[in-house]
């Protein structure tokens, strides 16, 4: 009787590996297919997509038979005042949500970091996040029925003996009324990364600041914020690639009438004439055209970040 | 440092009491407005405090078969959505951490790409009425579904389960699949429980996905309803086509202000349980690859 050789039973045991691994293999694909389909399908499609911002795009015809019109909406974009209007409107929300909703996180997480009684902290933390889990729609409605004519806000202007105003029909509040309701929102939630990174401070450079006389304003002038720096500079730029992404859903619910000479921004817009009002192929060109300066914008400053501060998120 | 209440802790205190009396006053007025006697809420003389305590409001709420079946929807999109999710999610993720995957680093760049290039508005939408889900609940949950933030998160999250446990497994003969459904998801509890939550807020607060994909009011999730009724002021139309068998007439403005805190108190309720998942969600979130 012969008694299979080591070498061969190596052999099949590599076999058996092989068919395992093989089998493996199989099965790690088939895990990644459904993930992967979804990213080909609602992420890759859409690009491609894009082409019809060089088409006259006809709904019954498709995208393969709409006819080509090349550059027409794109220079027909620039011949429209109203579309001026709206990028004027994209850039002054975005530039002014930026100036004062960018520090207001890192303000309120400095602030908390100061407080010594755990308790309080954490209350203080349960309070400022939560408007973050609200949705617009009950955010705005809050926020309508404060500012309204009749008001709360209104009545305690009026009791100090100014007058009233209706803030969300006014051209001149539309643009505070919408940072402000987003810096309510947002503060809270956006002070975790800066408190993360707070954290993650080591007590000996403040120990060594107070040896060497630092009070606490000079300890957060001196070892706080050069710490927070890197943080600061990956938030700013993953922000500033959005400058012209306005929240539809905040802007839709605040859009009335009364102020959408002032109101309407890209996004709003794309949804305005674009969905409801059927003009695909136009509002894809504008869309692409907001895409390219978000994306012109990320590399360009994070280039110029890597250059200065030698931070950047690429 | 001394333990004596310093000027600045006296300064710091009040300054952050004022801001959350800016976060809560906002909640506790429309509260109060929603739980006054109309007569009072008519003379707008509701501050931070109900007078004339009624809830025939919420009686009103509550027999709105409107409301209910909104909430409906929105309960099925939540679950259904965040299911599909994590299942996506997870699967996509665990292949992207094993060595034997095919093809790894290629797939993961091509995800990593659509974090740079975002879906357009008017191709998706183009996209979903193709393939026939507009006007469906599908449409709320699949195009949602998953997102490179989320894969990379649950991805670095993977990598972290000890490799030794993942080889022992292999030796006793277990397969991939078992290990990922045996091993990995057992052990990853907390980031499953992180990134549906997640999803499961988003759903519950999204409405512009419903506002482009669906046109039967019987689909409407809740905040589209509430869209229509509190912002778009049709809570007045609404208020003349139901008969109330209460006696006690009630305001738009308070209806308004109900149908708010209804459409609230569920998250507000929950919230709090669940806050140490969401911090450290965003915190996962934050991590640089």
């Amino acid at each position: 009787m012969a008694f299979p050789s080591i070498t061969d039973r190596e052999k099949k045991g590599d076999r058996v590996i092989k068919r395992l691994a093989s089998r493996d293999e199989f099965i790690l694909m088939l895990f990644a297919v459904p993930g992967l389909l979804y990213f080909l399908v609602f992420k890759y499609m859409p690009l491609l997509g894009n082409v019809i911002a060089f088409q006259n795009y006809n709904i019954f015809k498709g995208i393969w038979d709409s006819p080509w019109v090349g550059f027409a909406h794109f220079s027909r974009m620039f011949t429209f005042d109203e579309f001026f209007r709206v990028l004027m409107n994209s850039i002054r929300l975005g530039f002014f949500s930026l100036l004062f909703g960018f520090p207001a996180p890192i303000v309120l997480a400095l602030l908390i970091n100061e407080v010594k009684h755990l308790w309080f902290k954490k209350t203080v933390q349960t309070i400022v996040y939560m408007p973050h889990f609200l949705s617009w729609v009950i955010v705005g409605s809050i926020f309508i029925n404060l500012l309204s004519y009749e008001g709360i806000v209104n009545q305690f202007l009026h009791w100090l003996g100014l007058s009233r105003t209706d803030f969300v029909t006014e051209d001149n509040f539309f643009l505070s009324v919408l940072i402000g309701t987003g810096i309510w929102k947002e503060v809270g939630w956006g002070t975790i990364i800066y408190l993360a990174a707070l954290s993650g401070i080591n007590p000996n450079l403040y120990e060594a600041a107070m040896v060497d006389g630092a009070g606490r304003w000079k300890q957060m002038w001196y070892v706080t914020l050069p710490c927070l720096w890197p943080t600061m500079i990956v938030v700013l730029l993953l922000s500033v690639g959005q400058i012209l992404d306005a929240n539809v859903e905040q802007v839709l619910i605040f859009l009335n009438p009364l102020v959408r000479d002032v109101g309407e921004v890209f996004d709003t817009y794309v949804y305005n004439i674009g969905l409801v009002g059927g003009q695909y192929s136009y509002t894809t060109a504008i869309g692409l055209f907001k895409a390219t300066i978000g994306i012109a914008l990320v590399f360009g400053l994070n280039a110029l970040s890597r250059r200065l501060t030698g931070e950047s998120i690429y | 440092m001394t333990k004596r209440v310093s000027v600045f802790d006296v300064g710091l205190a009040t300054v952050l009491l004022f801001l959350c009396g800016l976060m809560l006053a906002p909640l506790i007025h429309i509260i109060s407005i929603s739980l006054s006697d109309p007569l009072f809420a008519q003379a707008k003389l509701v501050y931070f405090w109900p007078k004339g305590l009624q809830f025939g409001v919420y009686q009103k709420i509550f027999a709105m078969d409107e409301m209910w079946r909104a909430m409906g929807v929105s309960i099925v999109v939540t679950v259904g959505g965040t299911l599909i999710t994590l299942v996506l999610t997870s699967m996509l993720s665990y292949s992207l951490t094993r060595g034997r995957m095919p093809y790894r680093k290629l797939v993961m760049k091509l995800i990593l790409i659509t974090f740079v290039f975002p879906a357009p508005i008017i191709p998706s939408f183009l996209l979903v009425k193709s393939i026939g889900m507009l006007d469906t609940l599908w449409a709320l949950m699949i195009p949602a579904a998953t997102s490179a933030f989320g894969v990379i998160i649950m991805k670095t999250f993977f990598q972290g389960v000890s490799n030794e446990l993942l080889d022992a497994a292999k030796i006793d003969g277990c397969t991939e699949a078992g290990i990922f459904t045996r091993i990995v998801l057992p052990l990853s509890k907390s980031v499953l429980a992180t990134i549906g939550l997640f999803q499961a807020v988003y759903h519950w607060n999204a409405y512009f996905p419903a506002l482009m994909f669906i046109r039967s009011k019987e689909l409407y999730p809740l905040q589209v309803l509430l869209q229509n009724l509190v912002v778009k002021k049709g809570v007045n139309n609404f208020m003349g086509d139901v008969q109330f068998e209460l006696s006690m007439p009630v305001t738009p403005e308070m209806m308004s202000a109900g149908i708010i805190v209804f459409a609230t108190i569920p998250i507000l309720l929950v919230y709090p349980f669940l806050q140490k998942y969401f911090v450290k969600g965003a915190m996962l979130g934050s991590l640089k690859e």
